[in-house]
């Protein structure tokens, strides 16, 4: 039997710096398989954000974390993170710049590879137009596509999406969910995605999971609605009822 | 629409200025051809056309039997100089200070101390270690450029947005990379504020010195003007000042607006 592409054991969490330094996580234990798109959800403040973190390598944390059964504690481009900001461009480079720079300091030495390899992933993001563009001058829908494209772009096998979409209109984050679906299915890569969005979920996710204050898995299910899915998809209804109940009956209890 | 409103308002707010400027030297031509001020007014107050010859003079003949050029030339030469030792100084030692915590606390009280003593201040105290030689002069520019450029650094530094970073560090960054990769290119406002400031100093700083204590062996704008005043060659004075003026209009306009509109502005990162 191969490696699960994620193993999280044991995860524990505190932040030095709060006070009472209570645990975020709490023993948290979770496994994603290959090419599994997990989406998270859980009421603000119950650790989806931390647990990613957690994972990408930018905090320190107790228990152990395995990328295909090595242990992970510091950042590496295995496990690419999409901010919910869109300020995570470099603002100092082109789009295209964006996507070659991190290229070439993740070992790409071959000058037009690297440019190969961008235009593809802008291709794929549908902004191949804009190469040449900063990202002062893209709107956040655009830029967010861009960071989509760098995560494509250098092959992590894990990528780490926060919110990427809740701060777009309706519109864009409906086009953007759509273009991330049909990626997800080409392209053979593990996405945690952290979503406030039901829906969202019940599209995107071949699995969901929900949190509890303390990051407690108080939900976990596959998805196997056929994709793509909307609303009026036989079975949606129920799958978003299940997961709202989840998330309602966990505000509830606090 | 908007746009053409905008650019009417700006050739009134040019019209203004050259208005402003005309009636200036109006004024100027009056007095110096009323004779206003008596017997001094020729010397206070030459005429357009006299220090409009000075400024030829200065060029052709100058003085000492070297054109205005060669006192530019050494200037510069001291400028540029003191320029490249304190701005290399200034990234090495804040680079220095990024990366090492003790370092950083002590190299920030340094930079508080020394960025409150005025150059000239210092010249004596120089004076008397190294002698009257050329090196003073790139000593005090380093002086001027390297603490205001420091502080910028590294509030530049300070002010880098943590994304930037950990999206650095995502790709694998640790250290120097991250350093050069993400916080240099991350505070450029800051650092091209910090030109902005260092150069203005170091040009004072300049003049000043070499007013006070011309170096013979490199003899510069400074030491040429004060000449002048000795001599009462004020006609050529007034005209070493514009020569002052249009070197400052041609570093502003030639080099520090073209270096903030190609990183600052282009990248949409004013602060
Ligand atoms: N840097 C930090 N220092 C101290 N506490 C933090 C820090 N970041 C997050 N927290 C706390 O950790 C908890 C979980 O935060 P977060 O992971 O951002 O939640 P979520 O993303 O699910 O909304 C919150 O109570 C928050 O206040
Ligand atoms: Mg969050």
């Amino acid at each position: 039997m191969s490696e699960p592409m994620l193993t999280i054991k044991n995860l524990t969490k505190t932040y030095q710096d709060s006070p009472e330094q209570p645990k975020i996580l709490a023993d948290l234990n979770l496994t994603v398989d290959r090419e599994e798109f997990l989406c998270i959800l859980g009421p603000s403040g119950c650790g989806k954000t931390t647990l990613l973190r957690c994972i990408a390598g930018f905090e320190n944390f107790e228990g152990e974390i395995l990328v295909n059964g090595v242990s992970r504690k510091e950042p590496g481009s295995d496990r690419i993170m999409v901010f919910q900001t869109f300020e995570q461009l470099f603002p100092w480079k082109t789009v295209e710049g964006n996507i070659t720079w991190p290229l070439k300091k993740t070992g790409m030495t071959d000058k037009t590879e690297r440019h190969r390899c961008a235009m593809e992933a802008l291709a794929k993001v549908k902004l191949a137009d804009y190469a040449h563009y900063y990202p002062h001058q893209l709107s956040g829908g655009m830029k967010q596509r861009v960071a989509i494209a760098r995560a494509l772009a250098l092959k992590s096998e894990i990528i780490l999406m926060d919110e990427p979409f809740a701060a777009l209109d309706a519109l864009t984050r409906r086009e953007l969910q759509n273009e991330l679906l049909t990626l997800s299915a080409a392209e053979h890569r593990t996405i945690l995605f952290v979503t406030h969005n039901i829906q969202e979920a019940v599209i995107l996710g071949t699995r969901n999971i929900v949190l509890q204050k303390g990051g407690k898995i108080i939900f976990d299910e596959k998805n196997t609605l056929p994709k793509p899915s909307t609303p009026s998809s036989p079975g949606f209804a129920e799958v978003w009822q299940r997961m709202r109940d989840a998330i309602y009956a966990n505000e509830n209890a606090e | 629409m908007k746009t053409s409103e905008k650019a009417s308002g700006k050739t009134a707010e040019h019209l203004a200025r050259i208005i402003f400027l005309l009636a200036v030297l109006g004024i100027w031509e009056y007095v110096a051809r009323a004779r206003l001020l008596g017997p001094r007014s020729e010397l206070i107050f030459p005429s357009l056309e006299a220090i409009g010859r000075a400024f030829l003079r200065n060029f052709s003949k100058g003085y000492a039997g070297n054109s205005l050029w060669i006192y530019i030339g050494n200037s510069m030469k001291l400028l540029l100089t003191g320029l490249l030792i304190g701005n290399g100084l200034a990234f090495l030692l804040s680079g220095i200070a990024a990366v090492n915590h003790t370092f950083y606390s002590i190299y920030n009280l340094v930079i508080s101390v020394c960025d409150l003593l005025p150059g000239v201040a210092l010249l004596p105290v120089v004076i008397v270690i190294f002698g009257v030689k050329s090196g003073v002069i790139v000593f005090l520019v380093i002086h001027a450029v390297l603490w205001p450029m420091s502080r910028s650094i590294l509030d530049g530094f300070m002010a880098v947005p943590m994304i930037y970073v950990e999206a650095g560090k995502n790709i694998g960054l640790r250290g120097v990379g991250l350093l050069f990769g993400i916080y240099l290119p991350a505070s450029i406002a800051y650092i091209v504020s910090g030109l902005k400031v260092g150069w203005a100093r170091a040009w004072r700083g300049l003049i000043s010195a070499e007013m006070i204590f011309g170096i013979a062996s490199c003899p510069g704008i400074g030491l040429f003007i004060n000449q002048m005043r000795t001599n009462m060659n004020n006609a050529e004075m007034y005209a070493t000042l514009v020569v002052i003026i249009i070197i400052g209009v041609i570093v502003q306009y030639g080099i520090l607006t073209p270096i903030e509109k190609n990183t600052v502005k282009k990248w949409g990162m004013a602060r």
